[in-house]
């Protein structure tokens, strides 16, 4: 049986505790630089970017990548999923893997929000820009939606009585985990097995509605796992070349021949969702309506039909300006 | 359920140990408590001769400044090193509690599937090929293995943020989080 067909008939079986409805159709559409966020009044809007830290061209080639989306949808914070400074950490290797690349983005007031990953430096945590406020876990709210900051690289038993007891208090938000292991991926070196059976029964518990992970340099959107939607986003400059394997059952969507980045809005209790290439291609897109009562969440997913391009469209004189965040 | 895995594996480690069954009506205690105890304190004045040091600098707060956070690192590394320089393998994982933890690590390996050590190696790959040393820093070019989190709750807890354990290949060590230096060693702890 399909795996999405079994879950869809738990859910009718098991009322909500249930995993998502997830319903994805596969149809031809455009891999250009559409944006295809609504862009709705008072959305919360940010940007995905993980794994980014490297300094090289690549990054600063998706990190102007995303800077282009940012003119035409304004978002006034960033996550990032770990390894946010590989390598050494002189205060040079700040300004070359992470300063310099987002200088646009800094320049525009964009926040940026980071997780630590095992490349990290825990001091990290005192770098202002990275906004851990001195703590190697967290928790911040943006409108209607409550985001839990986890270190997965030291997931000590203060940390999971902490999360519990944030979650237990976050109320009707929006439940948006992000940290750097992902609990289930198809990639080659696995999913971190060991802290979901830590993560996953307080997630469930708790209705936390959707996780963001990187580690893994590929792209992938997870079929919804008791009944939360993960993502896989650690491609914003490393990359594991087809790293990906569709066929093992877990996989709605997976991207792993170039890097990439996402963007969200959250409005009501929909969340839209896109994944765009280094080259500004559409890789995935989709629409989460959450789960409300026991009515359990709803996942409908556009994968593009065409093999985005992995060659830059030729140069462009610079951007300079940027718009205000909410123009 | 951590305390119960760790009691009994410990109470076997003890009753297994030579010289042991000899008064088999006494009174049955947690054999892990005195070494456990002992190893909290001796953590605890650790934390405080390091906090007296680090007071010295005054408080570290959210900055801009790399350079800066860099500075304090390296300066409360070296008051430490200096503090500490007659410090030694086995100060902090005393033989006793040494003998414990080792026994919870394999008995805690061995109860894992083959993916799951397969994943804790996959950890150790990025890790520096180096034998670490007290008083000596991390390598502070490369990365931390990820702690098994299943294997964290088994240990005696360890003050948050300022001590943590971290695995080198063989080895457990106990590491300054911020200070980025290496405490104790224990060798042959893990599998």
């Amino acid at each position: 049986m399909n795996p999405r067909t079994s879950i869809a008939l738990a859910v009718l079986a098991a009322g909500w505790s249930a995993p998502l409805a997830a319903q994805t159709r596969t149809t031809a559409t455009t891999t250009s630089s559409t944006l295809a966020l609504p862009l709705r009044a008072n959305s919360v809007r940010f940007a995905v970017i993980g794994d980014a830290g490297t300094g090289d061209k690549v990054q600063n080639e998706t990190a102007r990548q995303i800077f282009n989306y940012y003119k035409r949808f304004p978002f006034t914070f960033a996550i990032m999923l770990g390894d946010n400074i590989y390598g050494a950490s002189r205060p040079q290797d700040f300004a070359k893997k992470f300063e310099q690349p987002y200088k646009l983005l800094l320049d525009a007031k964009v926040e940026f929000d980071a997780a630590l990953g095992n490349h990290d430096d825990p001091n990290q945590k005192f770098y202002k820009p990275f906004n851990l406020g001195g703590n190697r876990y967290r928790t911040f709210k943006k409108g209607n939606v409550r985001f839990f900051v986890l270190d997965s690289n030291y997931m000590d038993p203060e940390q999971v009585e902490w999360l519990e007891k944030e979650l237990a208090a976050s109320g009707s938000d929006w439940k948006i985990a992000y940290f750097h292991h992902p609990l289930y991926t198809s990639a080659s070196r696995g999913p971190e097995v060991e802290l979901r059976t830590i993560l996953e029964p307080v997630f469930v518990k708790y209705g936390v509605d959707v996780v963001f992970n990187g580690h893994e340099h590929i792209y992938e959107r997870i079929v919804p796992q008791k009944g939360i939607q993960y993502f896989v986003a650690g491609g914003a400059a490393k990359l594991r070349s087809g790293d990906t394997r569709p066929g093992k059952g877990i996989t709605d969507v997976g991207f792993a021949s170039d890097r990439s980045f996402m963007l969200v809005e959250i409005t009501g209790d929909e969340m839209f969702f896109q994944a765009i290439s280094r080259t500004g291609a559409m890789v995935d897109r989709g629409t989460i309506r959450r789960r409300i009562g026991t009515t359990p969440p709803k996942v409908t997913g556009v994968k593009p039909a065409v093999k985005p391009p992995t060659k830059l469209p030729a140069k462009k004189p610079a951007a300079t300006a940027a718009p205000k965040p909410g123009s | 359920m951590s305390h119960l895995i760790r009691f009994s594996l410990a109470a076997l480690l003890v009753a297994t140990a030579p010289g042991c069954g000899k008064e088999p009506y006494e009174e049955r205690t947690d054999p892990t408590a005195a070494p456990f105890a002992e190893f909290g304190k001796r953590v605890g004045e650790y934390v405080r001769l390091r906090d007296s040091l680090a007071e010295k600098m005054g408080p570290l707060d959210q900055t801009k400044s790399q350079a800066e956070i860099a500075a304090r690192a390296t300066t409360l590394a070296t008051l430490i090193q200096r503090a500490r320089d007659s410090a030694k393998q086995g100060d902090i994982f005393t033989p006793e509690v040494a003998a414990i933890i080792s026994t919870l690590i394999k008995s805690e390996y061995s109860r894992r599937s083959d993916s799951v050590i397969e994943q804790r190696d996959d950890a150790q790959e990025e890790v520096p090929s180096f034998v670490p040393a007290v008083n000596v820093l991390y390598p502070t070019t490369y990365p931390l293995a990820t702690f098994p989190a299943t294997l964290l709750p088994l240990l005696p807890p360890l003050p948050t943020d300022k001590l943590e354990y971290r695995i080198v290949t063989h080895y457990l060590i106990l590491r300054d989080v911020e200070a980025n230096l290496i405490i104790d060693v224990m060798p042959n702890a893990v599998p």
